[in-house]
This record gives structure tokens, C-alpha cells and sequence, in this order.
């Protein structure tokens, strides 16, 4: 072998071993999710004795786990829709539309980006708290609905639009609407895309806000489950923890391997500019 | 005024209205709010036996050892999270880039964890490092540990566990970033430096940090402003109490403990506002170097 094949099979092997340390633990989790309660406390580490789902029905009728992720769908799909439609429609207007105003909204766009919401946590509590949001969806929907950077990213895209094509659209006669509807809105699918998954990944993995505002366990989400059955009941019912962790990680796994080239460019802001 | 800029100006503030209605509802007025709470003596179930205490809230927050002994987590924490990532993720960003087959496959695993939530990851990571886990046994067989320990109730290993930790979950994002700018880079710079007898060290010191600097800017800024507000990694490691020795309380966890678990939201209010100030400082001082490196460059 000469010196530079060496050192291939050198690069390979470093990248293999760094693959292994990546997916053993989530191996390790799929792995336990089929095995018995005692098996897992026994052996936690090795292969299952017995193949079994009984953690996974367990999970699904005990604990309801179905309805939490039906919970879990319904608010990541909706702060989805609303973070596609609203950031697009204030980014459009701090793009392409000339008004009074517009330069000082947008600083206070970017300036608001400094400020850690999540340290507004004491009255926005109290006010969903007095507006009688709590243990409503609308609650953990909302307030989300909308992000500064978002509105950044996808303004920085519609800025790249040829102003020709959107005067072409209103000398026929077309309103800003209409212009906004047919013309811009599907010129930005790329970076509406990306807004999408980093607004679904938020919403789904978002656990400080449920545990604030969602009480009641018929609300619950999935990571809220996941966070209770662990502080809830210590050491028991491991064989449902284990498979709540498979179900909560899977799909969105799936949905990561089929749109994988989308799912890189959103977390790395690569291709944006 | 033309027909045309009147339609738009009309148009302009409809499509501005939904981020002029988010940030005076959700930001402005909790704003406004949090500074009128920071001045009182109030309990979440309770809020309308509100007491006015002027500064004292402040006082105590600027005086309050768990409170800066959480501030120190983070900063501890971010240090080593830093350093690690940015050795692991440039490290394998140089790895990738020799490669010509099959680095789409890596690539789509080390992904793999930064998709998953935080959640489940710590939830299978305590089993993993734990005192019986194959981690800590697999350190003591090769010798690097005497005996395996329970770091979760330890002084000082709170924060670097939760640094690996993060490591483990965020290097692809980095790596990738990295990997973006090590391919912009002009091959003919390397091979000059080559001719010029520069060896491995010296065209990675004098060439590849130097071309990679907007990239390092730009993931350092992300690290500090995120490293600041940790939250779940603490809840799900160590209890809202943050471990012991408070080893593992940081800032955010702080704030969610005082006003949630011991109902004082006029104090957690000022923990949450004396942090802002410190992320408004942060921000600004690094926004400061950043553009005089610019200015320099």
C-alpha cells in the first residue's frame, strides 16, 4: 500500500469509529425498546432476551401515549403553518414594499433578536395565566408562531427577486395579494422550507414551554411525557420508557432521511445567502 | 401621494401587522411587565397580594451566590463546550473533505443527533454515563479511570459531562458549516504554501484558520447567545435544584426554580432581566471585536 492509500484507509477508519460513538446510543435505545421490563434492569446493555412490543402497547394504552403524540402533531403542524405564512408575509413587506416606518420596523426585527424570550417566562406566565390560556394549545402555538430570525432569513431570500417580475405581475392589473400569492410566495419555497423545519423541530422538541403551560395530561406532548415518566415513577415501567423514547425519536428520523439535503441546509444556514 | 406607493403603504403595514401585534403582545408588554414584577414581592397563585419592595429584588440578585455561582456553570460550561466542538467539528470537516466516497453517508449520521430532541437524548445518555454504564466500565478497563462515579452528584463534572454532552449533539451543525468554507477555499493558496516548504501544521495554522475566520466568528456568536440560556440539559441532568453543589444550576433553570417551584416571581423576574443585561453586554462587547476584525481584514 503506498503512503497516500495508507492514509485513506487512516481517514476512513477515524470516521467509522466517530459513526459508531454517533448511533450506538440511539442503537441502544431501539435495542431496549423491544426488550422486557426486567430484561432491560438485568441486562440493559446487551441484545434482548425475548424480542418484545409489550413496552410499546404498554406505553400507548397506560400512558396514553397516542394522544400525546396526536397533541405533539397538531401543535408542531400549526406553528409550522403559521411560521411559513406570517414570517413570509412580514418578510415580503420589509422587502419588496415601500412604506414610512419600514426602516425603523426592521431594526426593531433584528434589535428584538437580542432579547432571550425565554427570560420573559415570569409574566408571560402571568399573563396566559389571567387571559385563561393555560392548558390550551393556543398557548404553546402562538406566542410561536412568529420569529424574528425567521423573518431575517426569509426577507435576506426575497430581497434576491427581481423587482421586474413583481411590477410585470401589477402592471396586469394584479394586487399586492395577488403579487405576494403567485408570484413571491412560490419563488421562495427554498427558504420557506427551511423555515418550516426549523419551526417544526422547535415546536416538537420544545420542552420548557409545555412543562410551563400544559397541566393537564389529556394535553400533554410527547417530550412532556417523556420528561414525566421519567421524574414521575423512577425505576419502574422502564420497558415504557424506552419505547416512548423510540417513538418520540423515529419518525422524525424517517422524515430526516427522505428530506435529509433540506434538513442540512436549515440547521447550517448554508445555501441562504 | 401616487395610487401605486398609497396601495403600498396600506399593504406595507397589513403584512407588517402580524409582528407589530407579536412584538407589543409578546414581547414589549412582558417586558414592561417583568421590570413592574422585579419590584415586588409576588407569588404565581397569588398575584394579587402583590408587594412593592423597590430595589430589593435587584439587591438580592446582584448578591445572590447561586445565582453567579450559575453564571460561572455557563461560562465553565461554554469553554469547554467550545473548545471541544470546534476540535471535533473542524477535525472532521478536514476528514471529510479527503474523502470522495461515501462522506454523504456519514455526513447524514452524524446529523442524526441534532435532530433528535434533548429530551430523549439525556434520557439515554444518563443510562450510558452512569456509574454502571458501558462508558464509565469501557474508562476503567483501558485505565483512565480508577473506579466508575456517580459525576452527577460531583463538584466539578456536572459541566464538562454536559459539554460532551452537546458535543455529542450539536458538532454536525459546525462540522458542516466548516466543511462549507474548507471547500471555498483556493486549492493553488495550498499548493503555494507547499512549494514555499510549509508543512501539514504550518498550512493549516497559516492558511486554514485564517480562511476559515468568518465561519469561527460566526459559530462562536451562535455558541455564546445559546450557551447562556441552557435549560433543559440542567432540568433533565440534574433536577430543578441543579445537583448538590449547585454544579449543575444554571441562569435559566435558576430563574424557572424561583419562580415556579418557590413561587417568587417578583425575584425570578429580576433573575431573568439581570441576565438579559449580561446577553445585551456579551452581545454587544463580541459585536464590537468582530467588527473591528472586519475593519482589520
Amino acid at each position: 500500500m503506498t503512503r497516500k492509500q495508507k492514509s485513506k484507509v487512516l481517514v476512513y477508519l477515524v470516521l467509522a469509529l466517530c459513526s459508531i460513538v454517533v448511533a450506538y446510543p440511539f442503537v441502544f435505545m431501539l435495542l431496549n425498546s423491544f426488550k422486557t421490563g426486567q430484561d432491560i434492569i438485568n441486562s440493559p446493555y446487551g441484545l434482548p432476551h425475548v424480542w418484545t412490543v409489550q413496552g410499546y402497547v404498554k406505553v400507548i394504552q397506560e400512558l396514553n401515549l397516542g394522544v400525546m403524540f396526536k397533541n405533539s402533531i397538531i401543535i408542531a403542524l400549526s406553528v409550522t403553518g403559521l411560521n411559513v405564512g406570517l414570517n413570509a408575509m412580514v418578510a415580503y413587506a420589509m422587502s419588496k414594499l415601500e412604506f414610512p416606518g419600514r426602516g425603523l420596523l426592521f431594526s426593531v426585527i433584528v434589535g428584538s433578536m437580542m432579547v432571550p424570550v425565554v427570560l420573559l417566562m415570569i409574566p408571560t406566565y402571568s399573563m396566559y395565566y389571567n387571559w385563561g390560556w393555560i392548558n390550551n394549545f393556543i398557548v404553546v402555538i402562538l406566542p410561536a408562531g412568529l420569529s424574528a430570525y425567521n423573518i431575517f432569513l426569509v426577507r435576506q431570500f426575497m430581497i434576491t427577486i427581481p423587482n421586474e417580475l413583481l411590477e410585470a405581475s401589477r402592471l396586469d392589473g394584479s394586487g399586492e395579494f395577488r403579487t405576494f400569492w403567485s408570484i413571491v410566495l412560490p419563488l421562495s419555497m427554498p427558504v420557506l422550507s427551511t423555515v418550516a423545519i426549523l419551526a417544526f423541530m422547535g415546536s416538537w422538541n420544545d420542552l420548557i414551554n409545555p412543562l410551563l403551560y400544559l397541566e393537564d395530561r389529556s394535553k400533554f406532548t410527547l417530550q412532556l411525557g417523556i420528561y414525566s415518566i421519567r421524574t414521575e415513577i423512577p425505576g419502574q415501567n422502564v420497558d415504557q420508557l424506552w419505547a416512548g423514547l423510540a417513538i418520540t425519536t423515529v419518525p422524525v428520523a424517517i422524515v430526516f432521511f427522505f428530506l435529509q439535503r433540506y434538513f442540512v441546509r436549515a440547521f447550517t444556514g448554508i445555501g441562504l445567502k | 401621494m401616487t395610487p401605486l406607493k398609497k396601495r403600498q403603504t396600506v399593504t406595507g403595514y397589513l403584512f407588517s401587522l402580524p409582528w407589530i401585534a407579536y412584538f407589543l403582545v409578546f414581547m414589549l408588554y412582558p417586558l414592561i411587565l417583568a421590570f413592574k414584577i422585579s419590584f415586588q414581592k409576588v407569588s404565581v397563585t397569588q398575584p394579587h397580594k402583590a408587594e412593592f419592595v423597590g430595589f430589593g429584588n435587584w439587591v438580592k440578585v446582584a448578591a445572590d451566590p447561586v445565582f453567579w455561582k450559575s453564571v460561572f456553570n455557563v461560562i465553565y460550561n461554554q469553554s469547554i463546550f467550545i473548545s471541544l466542538l470546534f476540535v471535533i467539528s473542524l477535525g472532521l470537516a478536514l476528514l471529510l473533505k479527503e474523502v470522495t466516497k461515501g462522506g454523504a453517508i456519514f455526513r447524514t449520521l452524524y446529523f442524526l443527533p441534532v435532530i433528535t430532541s434533548v429530551t430523549v437524548a439525556i434520557a439515554v445518555f444518563i443510562v450510558l454515563l452512569g456509574v454502571n454504564g458501558p462508558v464509565q466500565q469501557l474508562l476503567v478497563s483501558i485505565g483512565i479511570l480508577d473506579k466508575p462515579t456517580d459525576w452527577m452528584i460531583t463538584k466539578w463534572w456536572a459541566m464538562p459531562i454536559v459539554a460532551i454532552f452537546n458535543s455529542w449533539k450539536w458538532f454536525a451543525i459546525q462540522m458542516i458549516i466548516f466543511l462549507g468554507g474548507l471547500m471555498t477555499i483556493n486549492p493553488e493558496i495550498y499548493e503555494a504554501a507547499e512549494i514555499d516548504g510549509a508543512g501539514w501544521w504550518q498550512r493549516f495554522w497559516n492558511v486554514t484558520i485564517p480562511q476559515l475566520k468568518p465561519q469561527i466568528v460566526f459559530v462562536s456568536t451562535m455558541n455564546i447567545i445559546n450557551g447562556m440560556q441552557m435549560f433543559t440539559e440542567s432540568l433533565m441532568f440534574f433536577g430543578s435544584s441543579g445537583g448538590p453543589y449547585k454544579a449543575g444550576m444554571t441562569p435559566v433553570l435558576y430563574l424557572y426554580k424561583t419562580g415556579f417551584n418557590d413561587m417568587d416571581m417578583g425575584y425570578a423576574s429580576s433573575i431573568g432581566l439581570f441576565l438579559m443585561l449580561i446577553i445585551v453586554v456579551l452581545t454587544t462587547v463580541q459585536w464590537k471585536i468582530m467588527n473591528r476584525n472586519e475593519t482589520k481584514a
